[in-house]
């Protein structure tokens, strides 16, 4: 891959060395980078942060659960195919009938089978140079997808269906490519051995507080610690729930509208906990512990 | 090279093979690796596939590379205090940085960690920002929060092998690690021994060279030890701290995924109302949901403390998938029914109980143990009838699969299902089973 200095993050995100390591080397060796974390730990944001920091098209597939290699790669639409073909034979009819008026196709043509290849993002990323293509969540997606994703992105060519055209790309040329898994479900383990794996461990206050600095650069100091303090408290309550990263920047987010002061009055008497807290149970917990 | 690194990881239960060595390969190639710390972060990539790996992981590479045996409950500091590697690493270090009134143990060892993590992208950021570095003031260190912290500790030694060719590299790092094997000489050589500092003369070298901490030292520091990087022991019984593991093992119930089908009758009966133009109509496969049944032993004191852990496993997996759970009860045997509710009032027939869909997982939990008279031929033969209806049942059992046959009631109910202990490892087995019962019936 031509992309291939290191990236350590970029205005608003902040790349653990770790993390730039790992991503770097997958780049490197012309592999996916898979990484797994806790929710809100910024996975989903590094393609997209990279993407744009480094000015490269981004081509996104959210895994579902009913997730298909078809739906990532290209599908060959065979409705309208039929529908065009259907469509040929009335105009025809028409024709001997000495009607004028024709229906339209839309400008497909049933005799270019490339009309009707409906591609996903795999193809679109592989056919675009240097882009990134994110997977996100694939732990959500049926048991099989994952092997099938991982044939189709070994070969580093595609072949659209029916049509026969073949999208190809070198390893040099190829996208980043970025999966992300909240580890809902166990990987093959086949399917791992062909990723980088890196695992985004929860970030020690310190790094937070850079973290936190990346998003809210002018923020108070007291407010920034007290908020810190609290929140790492919150996280070894063993909650249901961990609060995570994201969280806390929405929380802090919500506290920023105020004054410092007012800020830290609020932060201190745990105003806004929801956005922090999810569960009710949680929530109970703690009241009774901060006893408010 | 390296043809005896899988084998050595594989005995800490990673999985190393020939591809791990490919893939290594392939990074020297592509000139990734120059340094130990390289080695580090490509091997931790390739090889480790779950957090639960980094901790052996961490430790393997320890011992593979440094000879550091890191025992169990042993933190890395202590690891290298004592191992030969830092011994004589401590002895190469010239006597302005021994004496070096401010260090202490502590220092030499987050000197020695920096030197060992060290990797080509630090290398390269100090020689990009030479300039910089000899017009900053160290003693400035608040300047920058990015490099704030480790600012005191800087490597005066650099092993900096870029200047050398490929395969010369590949074999002093093969030479090295046979070394190390053999003679149990220690780790120095890898890192400073050999390394020809780009700042050997002039003044930086003096001054040492501000490492802005890539962390690799650090993180494996935190590493080892923390239970969070290790493996649950999944033979242990299910209790709150492998509960996830369970988990992940019940979430092995298979389950058929949506499919987009022709549908048939649509596509026809549209056809003919159009006049004989078919567009084919698509429906969406129905998809079988995951239905579960739970049938727990409550009864008598041996079986409390597992009725509750057991309740949380499977409501947890009830708020991760969707699906139908019903929970039932009895009491040792079940004799013509089962009760309803925790406090065996709502009694249930045995007829009602299989008229369910036979599609249930049922999962049965009890210690099969009781008075041979009391799992009479009637209890049988309710069993059975249960075994009949259900292709996916199985029973899990708390009692430690070596009592089993003690028990003449545990070998009789063993003899009618597959019986596996109440530990992340048995749940996991069971699900292997019912995933195969699943298939017969089909």
């Amino acid at each position: 891959m031509a992309h291939t200095e290191m990236w350590l993050g970029s205005e608003k995100y902040l790349c653990d060395m770790e993390l730039a390591h790992a991503f770097h080397m997958a780049r490197v060796l012309g592999m996916p980078l898979l990484i797994e974390g806790e929710p809100g730990t910024g996975k989903t944001e590094l393609p997209l942060q990279y993407a744009k920091d480094s000015n490269l098209e981004l081509f996104v597939y959210p895994v579902g659960s009913k997730s298909t290699v078809e739906q990532f790669v290209a599908k060959f639409d065979h409705v309208k195919y039929l529908r065009d073909s259907q469509i040929e034979v009335l105009n025809a009819q028409r024709e001997e009938k000495g009607l004028e008026k024709k229906l339209s196709t839309g400008g497909r043509s049933t005799e270019n089978l490339d009309d009707y290849v409906l591609m996903g993002p795999a193809a679109k990323a592989y056919s675009n140079d240097h882009s990134v293509l994110l997977i996100d969540e694939i732990d959500k997606a049926p048991r099989e997808f994952p092997n099938d994703l991982l044939y189709a992105l070994s070969h580093r060519k595609f072949v659209m269906p029916e049509s026969g055209k073949v999208i190809e790309t070198s390893e040099e040329k190829m996208p980043a490519i970025v999966i992300t898994s909240n580890r809902e479900q166990e990987l093959p383990t086949a399917f791992k051995g062909r990723c980088i794996y890196h695992y985004i461990a929860f970030p020690p206050p310190e790094t937070m507080r850079e973290i936190i600095f990346k998003h809210f650069p002018k923020i108070n100091d007291q407010l920034l610690e007290k908020s810190i303090t609290i929140f790492y408290q919150l996280r070894h309550l063993g909650l249901e729930r961990a609060p995570s990263t994201r969280e806390l920047l929405n929380w802090l987010k919500y506290v920023n509208y105020f004054k410092p002061k007012d800020a830290i009055q609020k932060v201190e008497k745990l105003e806004g906990i929801g956005a922090l807290i999810k569960t009710q149970m949680d929530l109970e917990r703690i009241k009774r512990k901060f006893n408010k | 090279m390296f043809e005896s690194l899988p084998h050595h990881f594989k005995k800490y239960e990673l999985a190393a093979d020939v591809r791990t060595l490919i893939l290594l390969r392939k990074s020297f190639e592509k000139g990734l690796i120059n340094t130990l710390g390289d080695i580090y972060i490509v091997l931790k990539g390739i090889i480790v596939k779950s957090p639960k790996e980094i901790g052996p992981f961490a430790t393997a590479f320890y011992d593979y590379f440094l000879n550091i045996k890191i025992n169990k409950n042993e933190n890395l500091d202590n690891a290298i205090a004592r191992s030969d590697a830092f011994k004589e690493w401590l002895d190469n270090l010239n006597d302005e940085e021994r004496w070096d009134d401010k260090n202490d143990m502590r220092d030499f060892i987050n000197k020695f960690l920096d030197e060992v993590h060290l990797t080509t992208f630090d290398i390269e950021r100090v020689i990009q920002g030479e300039d910089i570095l000899k017009n900053d003031d160290p003693n400035m260190k608040d300047d920058n929060p990015q490099t704030e912290f480790d600012s005191n500790r800087r490597i005066t030694k650099m092993a900096d092998y870029s200047n050398l060719s490929l395969e010369e590299l590949r074999r002093r790092m093969e030479q090295v690690a046979k070394q190390q094997k053999s003679r149990h000489e220690g780790g120095s050589h890898w890192i400073g021994a050999y390394g020809n500092s780009p700042y050997g003369h002039g003044g930086a070298a003096k001054g040492g060279i501000r490492v802005g901490g890539a962390g690799g030292g650090k993180m494996a520091r935190a590493v080892i030890g923390d239970p969070n990087f290790y493996p649950v022991d999944k033979k242990q019984l299910l209790k709150d701290d492998n509960m996830d593991a369970a988990l992940a093992s019940l979430k092995g119930i298979e389950e058929e995924t949506a499919e987009v089908v022709l549908d048939i009758e649509k596509t026809i009966q549209q056809g003919l109302k159009e006049g004989g133009i078919f567009l084919p109509y698509e429906k969406e496969k129905l998809h079988q949901k995951l239905k579960v049944l739970l049938l727990i032993d409550n009864g008598g004191y041996s079986m409390y403390p597992y009725v509750q852990s057991v309740q949380k496993l499977f409501s947890k997996m009830k708020t991760r998938f969707a699906h139908d759970l019903k929970v039932h009860y009895f009491h040792n045997t079940i004799y013509g029914g089962i009760y309803e509710d925790a406090a065996r009032r709502k009694f249930m027939t045995i007829k009602k109980l299989i008229q369910l869909d036979k599609n249930y997982c049922v999962f049965i939990l009890g210690d099969a143990a009781m008075a041979p008279y009391e799992l009479d031929q009637h209890s049988q033969d309710d069993w059975k009838q249960l075994k009949k209806k259900f292709k996916k049942i199985v029973w899990l059992n708390p009692v430690r699969p070596k009592m089993w046959n003690y028990t003449l009631t545990t070998q009789w109910l063993g003899q009618i299902f597959s019986m596996y202990p109440l530990t992340p490892q048995g749940i996991e087995e069971a699900v292997l089973k019912m995933n195969q019962q699943g298939k017969i019936i089909q």
